[in-house]
């Protein structure tokens, strides 16, 4: 009796596996869709059926898009790795000191401040783009990297998940280096942000994902060519108006490659930040 | 002494974030909900904002493109946001214990929600071209080529849209429902199971009510990030001249970038804001009927 069982659970558990698997295959699908379309040539793309493995696959399609001359992909990876590393550093460090002071130090209005910050994370960001747009061009970093990378600096959720585990580590540790004469500033770097390596790695995915993959910002604050992050190159491809499938496709593989690798290479922390926050609205 | 000291210190530890917070944050919300009620061109600059009341608002509601955005973007949210949570719950309650190799399996609907949607975009707008791949595939089914305009006939041109609001959506919802799922307690299941309830019964009666926590949190989140769709119909309309999938964050930006009318760009998104608040708003209100603590 226990045999039939396990034998019926083994069976049906082999046909979900199956069913899941192939509609697991369904979603990956148009991306290797993608990745064939990008090695043809174009007129190839839409002939029927279509050739999911090209016979002599067009790596050049690659090596034309990576210094072509309006915009060279090898500029729109410089420009988009220098938004998301400078968006991350600043982000952790803002974060790092608001998130300190609102677990740690006791100071007057904290609850309003605190409330404000998430209060205020309820009102959708868009309403503020045009305001922002202005005040850019009036400090002169429209259309300088700057102006994406500095209304990334604030960020409620990495503030509010170091809180969070600052609130779990014991008062005690940080009350005999205290006693040792070390100040709060010296506390958070040497005996605090050791244990938040963890949530530092979750927020730092988190923070590269959504930049890397950030759309509006760029559109609307970076009209130079020679500024187009790597959302912006896809984009230029794809309104050429003779369009090439096959580079905008490139173009496309090139733009999502650096999160898949990233993705791949640090699995544990990646699911974690999804679960402790969520990468995108 | 040491009081002050901690206040002080607070103050400078806070000090960058409240700098930002307040310059690019509260400034300009301060600045949009004041520019709402102005009359104002871009050209004209700042001293151009001239006083135009409630005007905007109304206007804005006799605007036909604004009135299509509303239209799409309801139909978008009642339409998408139901599909990702219920397909997500199923393929999470397959994923969990299930099926083999569960934790592979569950990259495979995961990369699309860490793609760059703009690749995606553009990836779907040659898929559901006239000769493109769906149209192929629906071909090997019928007897006769199909060859339906997916991108720009009035009311297909919505789908490659939901379609892609979809996919992109589930690997995040399913990640989360896997967690949810594996805190279901197995004793219900095997109670269950003794009293003859059916597989299907079991995921009404039991996992559906456990894990309505959770299917609320991913509502609320799904319904505001789908109220706000840009990407997916920037991309897609970018090619034709008639936008029959606008949406409403996509009529905010063409009234403040391509026809400059910063008034007329702050009212729509201001509209946009008071939507997404009063649907959160129902929400919290309407939980109480099916979530369980």
């Amino acid at each position: 009796m226990a045999s039939k069982v396990r034998k019926y659970d083994r069976s049906s558990r082999l046909v979900s596996t199956v069913i899941v698997t192939l509609i697991g295959l369904v979603f990956v699908l148009p991306l290797l869709w993608m990745l064939s379309a990008s090695l043809q040539i174009n007129g190839d793309i839409f002939k029927y059926p279509f050739t999911w493995i090209p016979k002599a696959p067009r790596w050049v399609n690659y090596a034309d898009i990576w210094n072509s001359g309006e915009v060279p992909l090898v500029q729109m990876y410089r420009n988009s790795l220098f938004i998301v590393i400078f968006t991350n550093l600043g982000v952790l460090f803002v974060s790092l000191l608001a998130a300190y002071a609102f677990a740690r130090l006791e100071f007057k209005g904290k609850g309003i401040v605190f409330g404000l910050f998430i209060g205020v994370m309820m009102i959708p960001s868009q309403v503020t783009v045009v305001p922002r747009f202005l005040l850019f061009r009036e400090l002169n970093i429209y259309n300088t990297l700057w102006a994406v990378i500095l209304p990334g600096l604030f960020s409620v959720t990495s503030i509010f998940l170091m809180r969070q585990f600052f609130m779990t580590i014991p008062v005690s540790l940080s009350e005999s280096a205290f006693l040792d004469g070390a100040g709060h500033f010296r506390i958070l770097m040497q005996i605090m942000l050791p244990l938040l390596k963890p949530t530092v790695a979750s927020l730092v995915i988190m923070n590269f994902v959504s930049c890397w993959n950030d759309y509006f910002n760029p559109l609307v604050f970076l009209p130079s060519k020679k500024w187009y992050t790597v959302s912006l190159g896809i984009q230029y491809y794809y309104t050429q108006e003779v369009p090439s499938t096959n580079l905008t496709m490139a173009m496309s593989v090139c733009a999502i490659l650096p999160v898949l690798i990233l993705f791949f290479s640090c699995q544990r922390f990646f699911i974690e930040s999804i679960t402790s926050s969520g990468v995108k609205g | 002494m040491k009081r002050r000291q901690d206040t002080l210190t607070a103050w400078l530890f806070l000090a960058p974030a409240i700098i930002i917070f307040l310059v690019l944050i509260v400034y300009p919300i301060g600045m949009s909900g004041y520019a709402s009620f102005t009359k104002w061109k871009f050209t004209s600059g700042l001293k151009g904002m001239k006083w135009y009341g409630f005007k905007n608002y109304v206007n804005i509601f006799k605007d036909l493109n604004f009135k299509a955005a509303i239209r799409n973007t309801f139909l978008y949210v009642v339409v998408t946001v139901p599909i990702s949570i219920i397909l997500s719950l199923i393929f999470a309650f397959l994923l969990n214990n299930k099926v083999y190799m569960a934790k592979t399996l569950r990259l495979f609907y995961f990369i699309p929600y860490i793609a760059n949607a703009v690749a995606i975009a553009t990836l779907f707008s040659t898929w559901f071209r006239n000769d493109g791949m769906v149209n192929n595939i629906l071909s090997f089914f019928s007897k006769d080529p199909v060859g339906l305009k997916w991108m720009s006939d009035k009311a297909l041109c919505k789908i490659p849209v939901m379609f892609m609001l979809v996919w992109t959506s589930l690997g995040y919802l399913i990640i989360i429902y896997m967690g949810a799922l594996q805190n279901v307690s197995t004793d219900l299941y095997e109670a269950a199971e003794i009293d003859g309830a059916s597989k299907t019964q079991q995921f009404l009666h039991i996992t559906f009510p456990m894990v309505s926590q959770t299917t609320f949190y991913l509502l609320i989140i799904r319904m505001i990030a789908v109220f706000k769709v840009f990407v997916s119909v920037n991309v897609m309309s970018m090619k034709s001249p008639a936008k029959w999938n606008t949406s409403i964050m996509v009529e905010v930006y063409s009234a403040a970038f391509s026809s400059m009318q910063f008034g007329k760009a702050c009212a729509e998104a201001w509209i946009l804001v008071l939507i997404v608040l009063f649907f959160t708003a129902v929400q919290f209100v309407g939980q109480k009927k099916w979530v369980h603590y």
